[in-house]
């Protein structure tokens, strides 16, 4: 077996025997190098996922990821409908960069398991984790962190940051409250000095959708439009709620709108009715789409447009760009390039960002005030 | 290789060429033993392959297998038990042709270690063996047997007349004795004493394999032939220092369906971690972290350093004891997604094995499994500066490191985020396996924004030099007494002073006659106990 066959190739391993298996590919792989082997790590990124299918399309991605972050990977696949069987893992060697002589490799280890088996998974991980580097938690399944019990729990508490993606959450009002929550707990100081975050890739993806709505309220931009805003619709796609409604939540945090009570509205309209700071009553209405990508789709501020009644559009115009447009007005949209949000991208850069986001933790806030007062309801 | 890329030899013998050993028979009591079969005789195998030994050499293995019946053929069982040993555990694979080499001079006197006839057998047979390898009848014993029979194989070998004099040059006889020396400060100056009756002090090599590990030695390279480290290495820059040597096995080794194939529970059940790795494998590092540089590399020297850290540790009060150290028992828990047994159901088990009762202190044993504590080296450089070590079975990995952090940066600039702190500069020295040095670092993330992110610098001996090309520690230290090189060996007055450190605690142990211990599951990093102590100080253990 040649040493360039080894790069790639995922090998079934025993699970007591990783890390020496690990090791026997690397040094495979050295035999024929002219230079010492660089294995690049900057964390080790954990990922869980509870399919199957799911698991092979995160697979395909992990190249792209961690050529971002690189990182030692260790994919755990849980599936809990699954029969009791033995824990399966394999192992896999990947060329990340190779400049001159100089190879450089990232190291793969998957790990199968169903039914109570897949609860001592943490145990395996245990023992993988890369010394001295931060260990990050890609929680990769719709289910919200808190509600992940035992399994989420024990890898979280290996783990500095944890990572998850509201997208596709099935309830969300119960999910960002729970998350909320957790979020508080994940904060709190460690004994001994360790920290702890928690972040949302929905979060991240509505970095550019946050900055042309900032720019569009801006009293600069648009004076009076802020103070006279009244509603405040999100359209988003199917599966895409989540994000939906932490943009109005973000939104109503940032113009001091307070939340007097929420219902949904046959089963595609999320509407709560807010009290403003001038007094008045404003609305919050998340719309679902039929049909369209899982993404938000157009935002819809009723406001004061030049003094008289109107509303400020905010759509999305094509695969990398964001337009405003003023509602019934011929004046030329303004616009925001988008740079590709694939998901390696958005990972392996929420991956290298652990910094404490507050806003995103006051967002979270209020996301649960929303959230329970649509359970309420 | 340019001259400027020579190794250098720092030992001072064989004049840059390493050490170089002296022609010498190797005997080996307890050659049918474990001990033989996975490390001695692999270890003498590499060095035959790596052409280190002396070319006037031969091994001749003593006692008797585990069957307790003399082989047929003692020389060919022999051969074949060290085919089989070098097969499974020998870093290179084996070659047929450097076998044949070795086996040639490969021997076996089949005896009791307690039969003065046994002893005439095997010294005539080295006296023929002499004549036939031209060896100037120079003698190392490796007493590779348990503590309790040194005694008696020390005082059959003195009785045959097979122990040179100690100033003896030509013709010199040097022992090799295995840990544990003793089971407490009494009981090791026993055992010194009475290896002490027919060898001298400078014939005595007292083994501590961890002392023959390459990072190991390379500490004193690292600290004393690099000019950055030594200013920093004291109170002023040090924060504290972690010691770790963990071990994923528990008591027993299991096949695949589950069935007790081997145990150590007999052994285990009288010495716990802390007799087992504190006392020597882990103070012994702690020594070669902390000590004053040597004005010379002369065995004695060195050993003297090795010492000076030693008298400075601070002897625990036992209101100490009960803060500062922590043991622990292992029970139930998952390793490498298996389902594993706790402590006591395992020598339960073992003692069926063994076909033995199981002994009335057993029943409910407290022998420990884990072992953490900090300590505190009271001399000028070390001041302040905590030293937190732990040691156990069945935690998450086999990993034996040493990791020094250096103080935080001020909470200023970069560090000033209270929330999301600076991980520290951190110096991470791995023993077993994979040996190596790595260091974390600060770096900035590229782009716009200020991020600043953890970074290792990693040095592997396998990635660097090789894979094959890191000798085992038996190896080296095989070498070094064939050699006449004792630096790497525990001298006398060191036992004795790491016992009188762990006396302490072991005398306040027995006086608290506790019925159960703290509990930690298999595969996690130990019982909440042991994070008292190091959260107690704002800190924690790391992941090694």
């Amino acid at each position: 077996m040649n040493a360039p066959a080894l790069l790639g190739e995922s090998v079934p391993v025993s699970i007591g025997s990783i890390e020496a298996e690990l090791k026997r590919r690397r040094d495979a792989v050295q035999s024929d190098a002219a230079e010492p082997l660089q294995v690049v790590r900057m964390a080790t990124l954990v990922v869980f996922t509870d399919s199957l299918d799911r698991a092979v399309a995160i697979d395909a991605e992990l190249p792209a990821i961690t050529a971002v972050h690189p990182a030692r990977v260790v994919l755990l696949v849980g599936e809990a409908g699954a029969k009791d069987v033995a824990m399966i893992g394999s192992i896999k060697v990947r060329p990340l960069h190779q400049s001159g002589s100089r190879v450089t490799i990232s190291e793969q280890v998957t790990l199968v398991a169903g039914g109570p088996v897949a609860l001592r998974l943490p145990s395996v991980v245990r023992g993988l984790v890369i010394g001295d580097l931060p260990v990050n938690l890609w929680w990769a399944t719709n289910t919200p962190p808190p509600m992940g019990g035992q399994l989420e729990a024990e890898l979280a508490e290996l783990a500095q940051q944890v990572v998850y993606d509201s997208l596709g959450w099935p309830d969300p009002a119960r999910g960002f409250l729970a998350t909320a929550t957790w979020l508080d707990q994940l904060d709190t100081p460690l004994p001994g000095g360790r920290w702890r975050t928690g972040s949302d890739l929905s979060w991240r993806r509505l970095k550019y959708w946050r900055r042309l709505l900032a720019q569009t309220l801006h009293p600069g931009s648009a004076p009076g439009c802020a103070a006279s805003l009244t509603e405040i619709r999100v359209e988003h796609g199917p599966h895409a709620v989540g994000q939906a409604w932490m943009l109005a939540c973000w939104l109503c945090l940032q113009l001091g709108w307070h939340i007097q009570g929420g219902k949904t509205q046959g089963g595609t309209e999320l509407t709560w009715k807010c009290q403003l700071p001038n007094g008045g009553t404003g609305w919050v209405r998340v719309v679902r789409q039929d049909q369209g990508p899982p993404e938000i789709c157009r935002v819809r501020l009723a406001c004061e447009v030049g003094g008289a009644p109107g509303a400020m559009v905010l759509a999305v115009e094509g695969p990398q760009r964001l337009a405003q447009t003023v509602e019934g007005s011929d004046v030329q949209p303004r616009t925001l390039t988008v740079p590709p949000l694939t998901l390696a991208e958005v990972i392996g850069r929420q991956l290298n960002d652990r910094d404490r986001d507050r806003l995103f933790r006051e967002t979270m806030a209020r996301a649960r005030v929303m959230g329970q007062s649509v359970l309420d309801h | 290789m340019t001259d400027a890329a020579k190794p250098i030899d720092v030992t001072g013998i064989g004049g840059g060429m390493g050490p170089q050993p002296q022609p010498c028979q190797l005997v080996i009591f307890g050659v049918a033993g474990d001990l033989s079969w996975r490390k001695l005789l692999p270890a003498v195998y590499n060095l035959n392959v790596d052409s280190n030994l002396p070319s006037h050499f031969s091994v001749v293995g003593f006692g008797l297998p585990s069957s307790g019946e003399s082989p047929a053929d003692p020389d060919d069982y022999i051969r074949k038990r060290a085919r089989d040993g070098i097969e499974k555990f020998s870093r290179r694979h084996l070659d047929e042709g450097h076998f044949a080499d070795f086996a040639r001079a490969l021997f076996f006197v089949p005896g009791s270690f307690n039969d003065a006839g046994a002893y005439q057998a095997l010294k005539a047979r080295l006296e023929a063996l002499d004549q036939q390898f031209g060896v100037p009848a120079s003698r190392v014993y490796y007493l590779a047997v348990p503590p309790g029979v040194v005694p008696d194989c020390v005082s059959h070998l003195k009785a045959a007349g097979m122990i040179a004099q100690p100033d003896e040059v030509n013709a010199f006889t040097r022992v090799i004795v295995e840990k544990p020396i003793g089971h407490d400060l009494a009981s090791a100056r026993t055992v010194m004493d009475d290896v002490a009756v027919a060898f001298h002090e400078n014939q005595t090599y007292r083994i501590d394999h961890y002392l023959g590990k390459e990072t190991v030695q390379n500490l004193m390279v690292l600290r004393f032939a690099n000019s950055i480290f030594e200013p920093l290495w004291n109170a002023s820059h040090i924060d504290h220092v972690q010691i770790t040597v963990a071990e994923e096995e528990g008591l027993a080794q299991y096949g695949p369906d589950g069935q007790m194939l081997a145990t150590r529970a007999g052994y285990y059940e009288k010495i716990g971690a802390l007799r087992d790795m504190v006392q020597n494998h882990i103070l012994q590092i702690l020594c070669m972290v902390c000590m004053e540089p040597p004005w010379s590399l002369g065995p004695d020297i060195v050993r003297d350093a090795k010492a000076g850290v030693l008298r400075c540790l601070h002897r625990p009060t036992p209101a100490e004891v009960d803060k500062y150290v922590v043991r622990g028992q292992y029970i139930e828990g998952n390793v490498h997604g298996q389902r594993v047994p706790g402590y006591r159901k395992e020598v339960r088990e073992a003692f069926e094995l063994m076909k033995k009762p199981l002994p009335p202190e057993s029943v409910h044993s407290t022998t420990e499994t884990y072992v953490a504590m900090k300590l505190f080296v009271d001399n000028w450089r070390w001041a302040g500066v905590p030293f937190y070590l732990r040691t156990g079975k069945r935690l998450p990995k086999r990993v034996s490191e040493v990791a020094i952090q250096f103080k935080n940066v001020p909470n200023v600039l970069f560090n000033a985020h209270p929330d999301v702190p600076l991980e520290p500069t951190l110096l991470a020295l791995r023993v077993q396996p994979e040996e190596g040095i790595s260091m974390r670092l600060a770096s900035k993330l590229p782009g716009a924004r200020l991020k600043i992110y953890p970074v290792k610098m990693e040095f592997t001996y396998g990635g660097a030099f090789g894979a094959q090309s890191t000798p085992e520690a038996y190896e080296r230290l095989l070498l070094d007494v064939m050699a006449g090189d004792a630096t790497l060996f525990m001298r006398r007055d060191a036992v004795e002073l790491a016992w009188e450190f762990c006396m302490p605690i072991l005398d306040r142990w027995a006086a608290l006659r506790v019925r159960d211990l703290p509990e930690y599951q298999c595969g996690t990093w130990g019982p909440v106990e042991a994070d008292r102590i190091i959260h107690a100080d704002g800190r924690h253990w790391r992941t090694p």
